[in-house]
């Protein structure tokens, strides 16, 4: 026992100050095992050490880290995934949809992988540690690492990546991640190995806005001139053979990959891309692809009761927000938001729109997958007596009519259908107005977007390891996304001391006062977040999806 | 004869540039811009402002009009908005594999319409006309995605006999292209034999209600020799007309299909460009579509004036 806690002693001498915290926390049972993982790995802790600390805390002890089970594989073959078109051209500044980033995971590396269970294994960055104020970041950087084209990769070329995505002249979809925490040119090259980052204001999760949550953010040379869609040069375990637009990207694995024991047994996989869900569907079961991607649950019940189908399923933060307009009237009383939050029956959504694969959300981006989320803030639940109260107290007990927007594309057009039946229970008469995917993001920019000006509205929102995006935004006051038009100084205020916050207990105690304070104001309606759903054949095994539905194919094949 | 071919090519024309025009509008009046559809939200609206006037879109109107028409005479539509490369080089494989299936689809439908409105006409009446009427009826009534899918599921999942997916292997020879082309052909034929079917078995009655077929069996020729000769001549007119007016829908008419079967073929290209707004690519796969109408149509005008000189004549008047 001595002995253990002597090397427990060793080990903590080493970590941070939030290392530590972190270790405190867990050894006090503050947190689980779980959340320990998880936490620990954004404070730089490693996963060796991690796993070492886990086992002589109080909990029993866990699986692997990842929290997935390995099948036996062999090596060689080649499979087909049947997944969405990229949108636009495979540039990794600009992807922003399930076709694209799904592709940049394939050829890309990143910093850290955020994989299903939310613990960062690292990847391009071999461990990470913060400053005490988790200002500043320090990243070592993996040697032996080579880009496709054979060039060594180095701080300098993460360090380019990072401020070209900071960059606002670039453009980059990663700046809503980045805004208000990281600037362009924020990130240094120290030396070849590491690299260190200040941020504009202090960034507890900051590790995860690195990692592949943050998908545009594969490891690009420092010399890229914006042509990845030709060369496809990154450093990840596929190399890209044949790329044709709007039809396939065939690779083949990346034999000089840096992680040795994760060289794809596979020889070579086609991304076969798919417009419809349905015709991917089809494709699995009739094995002219052996996985696919996410498909949505509303079009996959044939996958669910098919046994010739593995299911793959991982919990994700991926959720629709239900804006209203608190700015326009009939939306300015919170009365009235509430009550169109109360009149809603999320198990009956849960179980009705997403075959049970969804969990219930309580009107804030503190989802139960969230280790932060304060689970003791009461679960709102429909109480139609008390909506209609409310709207009386309002002056709005004859009830008014609105018009709900919102685009066709999964559940949501028969979302938008329950919504208008729930809200009709009430005496609120909603007209629907449902047009395609471009139509209503528009140019996603105040003025010029339904999304953004809609009086009511219902917007997609995927998956992200910790719920900064969503808190920031979509409902800060000055957020690019506030689709709400919700300002509120004592919200922004909470925001900004939970970002800063690298410590679980002090992120779930101002959480709590978020959630509260977003049942109270309900700007937006979550009503909840579903699961990531992909599919396999039987004969293949270890194929792995996250949150937000990139495959990590590095340890998949075929079984027999 | 001439003359009657300088006509239509010029209708052809006419037309052509009235579609044009109505593209060019229709893809303009929408709301948007383009520099900040390319960028991302995320631009800021000097670089908006910088792309705008690279790309030539903050010029009026009738300026940027003159200049896209310019490009598309010399077959320069521009480049796509969303996939960034030449319009050119995404719409020529599509084309190409819209002809591949629209060919498949042809051999298989014309000669077994025509043969089942013969035979039809030939026994008018009989439960053999019945059942093909019928059937064929019944087929064209039935849309695409639902026979497609019921296809799919019994031939392509059930028996698995055909692969699913309309779209070969890379590198793929020509005998499995069409082997993954088969499939996907069917529920075309499905809607168009009934069509065909019908209009080759009212062409075939009214021939073989004719004056001068009834002269042509007084005059002791066998029934052979007078269908052969006289009836079916006469009988395949409409049916070919029919038959060319299909060719466009063929090619550039088949969105469902070609997305039930993930083929990358013209229509879903429309489909996509259209979901994504990619306007100079809706423009130019339009513009295709249109051309292969009209030569569809001016190539039937062309038969139909062989076959039938009184239409040739009429139109040299």
């Amino acid at each position: 026992m001595d002995d253990e806690q002597s090397r427990i002693d060793a080990l903590r001498r080493k970590q941070s100050e939030i290392g530590n915290h972190v270790i405190d926390e867990y050894f006090s049972g503050h947190i689980s095992r779980r959340n320990f993982l998880r936490a620990g790995s954004v404070a730089g802790i490693s996963i060796p050490v991690l796993s070492f600390l886990a086992a002589c805390g109080p909990a029993p002890a866990p699986s692997t880290p990842s929290g997935s089970s390995s099948v036996k594989i062999k090596r060689g073959g080649h499979a087909a995934v049947g997944c969405l078109p990229p949108a636009t051209a495979l540039d990794p500044l600009k992807v922003d949809d399930e076709g694209g980033l799904l592709l940049l995971s394939q050829v890309g590396e990143f910093l850290s992988w955020s994989g299903s269970s939310l613990v960062l294994q690292p990847r391009v960055a071999q461990s990470w540690s913060s400053s005490s104020d988790a200002k500043t970041w320090t990243f070592k950087i993996r040697k032996g690492i080579t880009f496709h084209d054979g060039t060594p990769l180095t701080a300098k070329d993460v360090a380019a990546t990072i401020n070209l995505h900071a960059d606002p002249a670039n453009g980059s979809n990663a700046l809503s991640v980045f805004k208000g925490v990281l600037a362009a040119g924020a990130a240094t090259a120290v030396d070849d190995v590491t690299l260190r980052v200040e941020l504009e204001a202090a960034s507890g999760n900051f590790p995860y806005l690195l990692s592949s949550d943050n998908y545009n953010l594969i490891i690009l040379p420092a010399n890229y001139g914006g042509d990845f869609s030709k060369t496809f040069n990154s450093c990840g375990p596929f190399r890209v053979t044949s790329y044709q637009t709007g039809q396939r990207m065939s690779v083949q694995r990346n034999a000089t990959y840096w992680d040795k024991n994760f060289i794809p047994p596979l020889d070579t996989v086609d991304y076969d891309f798919y417009t419809d869900d349905q015709s991917r569907i089809l494709a699995l079961q009739g094995k002219t692809v052996q996985i696919v991607s996410h498909f949505a649950a509303s079009d996959g019940q044939a996958l669910f009761k098919d046994p010739n189908v593995k299911i793959i399923d991982s919990r994700s933060a991926n959720h629709r927000q239900v804006h209203m307009r608190n700015d326009m009237e009939p939306f300015t009383d919170k009365r009235v938001r509430q009550a169109m939050a109360l009149a809603l029956n999320r198990p009956d959504l849960v179980q009705g729109l997403l075959n049970g694969k969804a969990q219930v959300a309580n009107d804030s981006p503190f989802f139960k997958v969230y280790p932060s989320t304060n689970t003791s803030v009461a679960q709102r639940e429909q109480n139609l007596t008390k909506a209609k109260q409310l709207l009386q107290a309002a002056g709005k007990g004859s009830g008014f009519t609105v018009q709900l927007s919102t685009w066709r594309g999964f559940e949501i057009p028969d979302y938008a259908q329950l919504i208008q039946s729930s809200a009709k229970k009430i005496g609120v008469t909603i007209n629907l107005n449902i047009v395609d995917e471009a139509t209503y993001y528009g140019n996603a920019v105040f003025g010029q977007s339904i999304w953004l000006d809609s009086l009511m509205g219902i917007t997609d929102y995927g998956h992200r390891a910790v719920p900064n995006v969503f808190l920031g935004a979509p409902l800060v006051s000055d957020g690019p996304w506030n689709a709400a038009h919700f300002k509120n100084s004592t919200y922004d205020g909470l925001v900004a001391q939970y970002v800063a916050t690298a410590d679980l207990s002090t992120q779930r105690r101002i959480a709590g006062q978020i959630e509260t304070l977003l049942l109270d104001e309900t700007p937006i309606i979550f009503a909840y977040n579903y699961d990531a759903t992909g599919a396999t054949l039987p004969n293949i095994g270890n194929v792995r999806m996250t949150g937000d539905f990139q495959l990590d194919l590095r340890s998949a094949g075929f079984t027999s | 004869m001439a003359r009657f071919l300088i006509r239509r090519i010029a209708f052809a024309v006419i037309t052509l540039w009235l579609l044009s025009v109505l593209v060019f509008l229709g893809a303009h009046v929408l709301p948007g811009d383009v520099g900040r559809r390319i960028l991302g939200a995320f631009a800021s609206p000097r670089a908006v402002a910088n792309l705008d006037r690279q790309l030539g879109v903050d010029k009026p109107l009738p300026v940027q009009y003159l200049n896209w028409l310019s490009g598309a005479v010399r077959f320069n539509f521009g480049s796509s908005l969303a996939y960034r490369q030449p319009v050119s080089s995404l719409l020529g494989p599509a084309l190409l594999n819209s002809l591949k299936l629209a060919a498949v689809a042809f051999v298989i439908v014309v000669p077994l319409g025509v043969v089942g409105g013969v035979i039809a006409a030939l026994n008018r009446g009989r439960p053999l006309d019945r059942i093909i009427t019928v059937s064929g009826l019944s087929g064209t009534v039935v849309p695409e995605f639902v026979s497609g899918i019921v296809l799919i599921l019994l031939l392509g999942i059930v028996i698995r006999l055909f692969p699913v997916t309309a779209t070969a292997p890379p590198g793929s020879g020509a005998l499995t292209q069409l082997y993954y082309l088969i499939l996907p052909a069917l529920p075309l034929v499905l809607v168009l034999f009934g069509y065909i079917a019908r209009i080759a078995r009212a062409g075939m009655i009214d021939a073989l209600d004719a004056d001068y077929t009834r002269t042509a069996y007084l005059k002791g020729l066998s029934r052979r020799t007078v269908i052969w000769r006289h009836v079916l001549r006469n009988a395949l007119l409409p049916t070919i007309a029919v038959i060319a007016t299909q060719t466009g829908y063929l090619i550039g008419g088949l969105v469902v299909i070609e997305t039930i079967f993930n083929y990358h073929g013209i229509g879903q290209l429309l489909f996509t460009a259209a979901q994504q707004k990619d306007f100079p690519l809706i423009q130019a796969t339009v513009m295709v579509i249109g051309v292969v109408y009209l030569v569809a149509t001016l190539l039937a005008d062309i038969t139909y004036s062989l076959l039938n000189p009184r239409i040739r004549l009429g139109g040299a008047r």
